[in-house]
């Protein structure tokens, strides 16, 4: 029988142990709240994403850039859907920021006269680089040394409410299978984001657990549909990455079945340095011409180019080597590349101050909306600097309120369920159908109505058939039906309201093929409704915004362009293949 | 997904792997003091443990250990 930990009198409480939740942690310290503890399922600055980032920041740096350009860029590539005047803060505040993550201890890669070095990777300014986990180290260690509290092995599962008010969390031990039960003036979420653990190394923790317990304590969601990065890429038949950044940025090519380099076609200037949305059209329209397999080539870079390589990604780099696929300072072959699985980003909506729908509740890093948190460690930093500071000054005025103790009762017993059950549905089955349902290209990121309904029927059957037989072995297990039980309700929420959207954005859809800026500059929003979840939509307040797009309905630029390339047809606002 | 190998001879029993695993993947052994694979399958072959290793002890191969559902 499963112990109890009871944790108390927390000013702020920080979930995730990313550079997003560091960084809202020793900023809440440093913003007066006496007592912050940070709680992570692994090991704080060894888990979610930001320890195996690409090692590229996107830093505005003030004396060479533009800074109106680079947050326009920032707002479309988000479809105009963005909050521009968080995408402005982001962008001023991440020169400063890395000044400060240098002070901490990050090593950027410098210049020999000891400036920040500026290299070429996706995108149109050039970006900065680190060494791998060495900046989430360092970065760990500088909340410790502010009096961050830290607990690792520990899973929240779900947030705890009173009278609408987030007052707390509970979740489990995952060594012990003890309950938690933490009590708090205010919490930053900072889970991350969600990739259905697909392919790729160094994000198969990120599995939507801060979506998923929001949802359920009834935060309003939204993005899911619309992300600035539809999918990434990784090589498609070992467990090597991420990385792509940094490898297009050294010259890597992409190839089609036939050896066209195929991203000339679809994107002249930047070519494979595209946006993630502009590789995802590519990708996919090349899959559905039949194109695939795709390769990244990498075979012609010198070996100074390699050698760069192995000093911002050595885990990567030593992944390539183990297979063979990088002997000494050369690559051996071209490599197959595929998207990994769509993004699921159902982000929680925040404001300025990144505090989200539910009082007590603040948000940072990819857990917050895409329109409010664009992908990368830049603005995890960014917004986690800022929901950090806006918590301890909403806890200096919160009184701390009593737990409701029959709420603490029930999601006890809903959480160590399944490891009380002796046996049942194993936690990786309801992962593969999860996964067999969303990762096929054609349904979230070539989407048409009648095959994410097919895909929606599956999620349904899976939650109804699967989930209460879910069975754990131990505490170990208990993790991976949690992780399995988050995304499948991650999986709903994607295919709902990715349906809901009708149109082409960030994302093609073959039944509207249209960009729609009459009637969808809108954010989808999802919320519990009792057992079930509503969908609305939000008009964004461009009006309030320095961009504003053109309010006409034209064919998707993308569209437009494979048309002209003969790729296919539109006939009565749907797309037909050649 | 990756580990494959914790080498008894060389582990000194640190704890270092054990404590950085994203995954959760490792334990350490109450008697002997050696760190071993305790939940494979669930391995991210991120090669954290690998590249963290002071005694240089675990091998990683980045091939995946189970069926991995792709796009195409």
């Amino acid at each position: 029988m499963p112990g109890e930990q009871r944790y108390e009198d927390i000013d702020v409480l920080v979930i995730g142990g990313g550079l997003a939740g560091v960084y809202a942690a020793i900023k809440a310290r440093e913003a007066g709240a006496d007592k912050v503890v940070q709680v992570d399922k692994g090991k704080v600055g060894k888990t979610g994403a930001s320890c195996f980032a690409a090692g590229v920041m996107h830093t505005y740096f003030p004396e060479e850039d533009d800074l109106e350009d680079r947050v326009r860029r920032l707002t479309r590539a988000q479809g105009f859907l963005a909050q521009q005047d968080l995408m402005q803060d982001h962008m001023e505040q991440s020169w400063d920021i890395t000044q400060e993550m240098a002070q901490f201890g990050v090593d950027f890669v410098r210049t020999a006269e000891g400036k920040l070095e500026r290299r070429a990777g996706r995108g149109s300014y050039p970006i900065i680089s680190f060494h791998g986990p060495q900046l989430m180290a360092a970065m760990a260690r500088a909340a410790i040394r502010k009096g961050v509290k830290m607990i690792y092995r520990t899973m929240v599962t779900d947030i705890l409410t009173q009278g609408g008010q987030v007052v707390g969390a509970v979740g489990f031990n995952t060594r012990s299978g003890d309950f938690c039960v933490f009590k708090t003036k205010t919490t930053v979420l900072a889970t991350g984001n969600a990739w259905y653990k697909g392919l790729g190394p160094g994000h198969r923790d990120c599995t939507g657990d801060g979506y998923a317990a929001a949802f359920r304590a009834g935060a309003k969601l939204s993005g899911a549909e619309n992300p600035d990065g539809p999918t990434n890429f990784f090589p498609a038949r070992y467990d090597i990455g991420p990385g792509m950044n940094k490898f297009v940025g050294e010259g890597g090519i992409f190839l089609n079945s036939k050896s066209e380099r195929f991203m000339e076609k679809y994107n002249p200037t930047l070519k494979e340095r595209a946006g993630l949305r502009n590789l995802n059209y590519a990708f996919t329209l090349e899959a559905k011409q039949g194109n695939t397999p795709i390769f990244m080539d990498m075979t012609h870079l010198k070996p100074d180019a390699v050698r760069r390589l192995k000093e911002v990604l050595p885990l990567a780099m030593r992944m390539f080597e183990s297979v063979g696929l990088v002997v000494g300072e050369r690559f051996t072959q071209p490599v197959e590349w595929m998207p990994i699985a769509p993004l699921a980003r159902p982000g929680l909506m925040v404001d300025r101050r990144f505090e989200t729908s539910l009082p007590g509740l603040f948000c940072a890093g990819e857990a917050a909306s895409p329109t409010a948190v664009p992908i990368g460690l830049a603005s995890a930093a960014t917004s986690g600097a800022t929901a950090g500071k806006s918590a301890a000054e909403y806890a200096r005025s919160a009184a701390a309120a009593p737990l409701d103790e029959e709420q603490v009762k029930r999601l006890r017993q809903e959480t160590l369920q399944a490891l009380n059950r002796g046996s049942g549905v194993e936690p990786d089955q309801v992962l593969l159908s999860v996964q067999e349902t969303v990762v096929p290209y054609d349904v979230l990121l070539l989407r048409r109505a009648d095959r994410m309904q097919r895909a929606l029927d599956a999620i349904e059957d899976a939650r109804d058939n699967l989930l209460p037989l879910l069975n754990a072995y131990d505490p170990h297990y208990l993790r991976m039906a949690h992780e399995a039980r988050n995304l499948t309700l991650i999986a709903e929420l994607h295919l709902r309201m990715s349906l809901a959207r009708a149109e082409s954005r960030s994302v093609l859809r073959e039944d509207f093929p249209c960009e729609d800026n009459q009637d969808w500059v809108k954010w989808v929003v999802a919320q519990r409704d009792g057992g079930g979840m509503k969908l609305s939509t939000e008009d964004v307040p461009v009006d309030g915004y320095p961009l504003k797009p053109e309010r006409t309905k034209n064919l998707h630029h993308m569209w437009q362009l494979a048309e002209k390339l003969g790729i296919c047809r539109v006939e009565k606002g749907a797309v037909k293949w050649a | 997904m990756g580990i494959r190998h914790i080498d008894v001879r060389l582990c000194n029993g640190c704890n270092i792997c054990v404590e950085d695993c994203p995954l959760d993947v490792l334990r350490l052994d109450e008697a002997t003091k050696k760190a071993y694979i305790a939940y494979l399958r669930d391995c991210q072959s991120c090669f954290l443990c690998q590249s963290e290793c002071p005694q240089d002890a675990i091998r990683c191969v980045a091939v995946h250990e189970r069926r991995m559902p792709k796009a195409w």
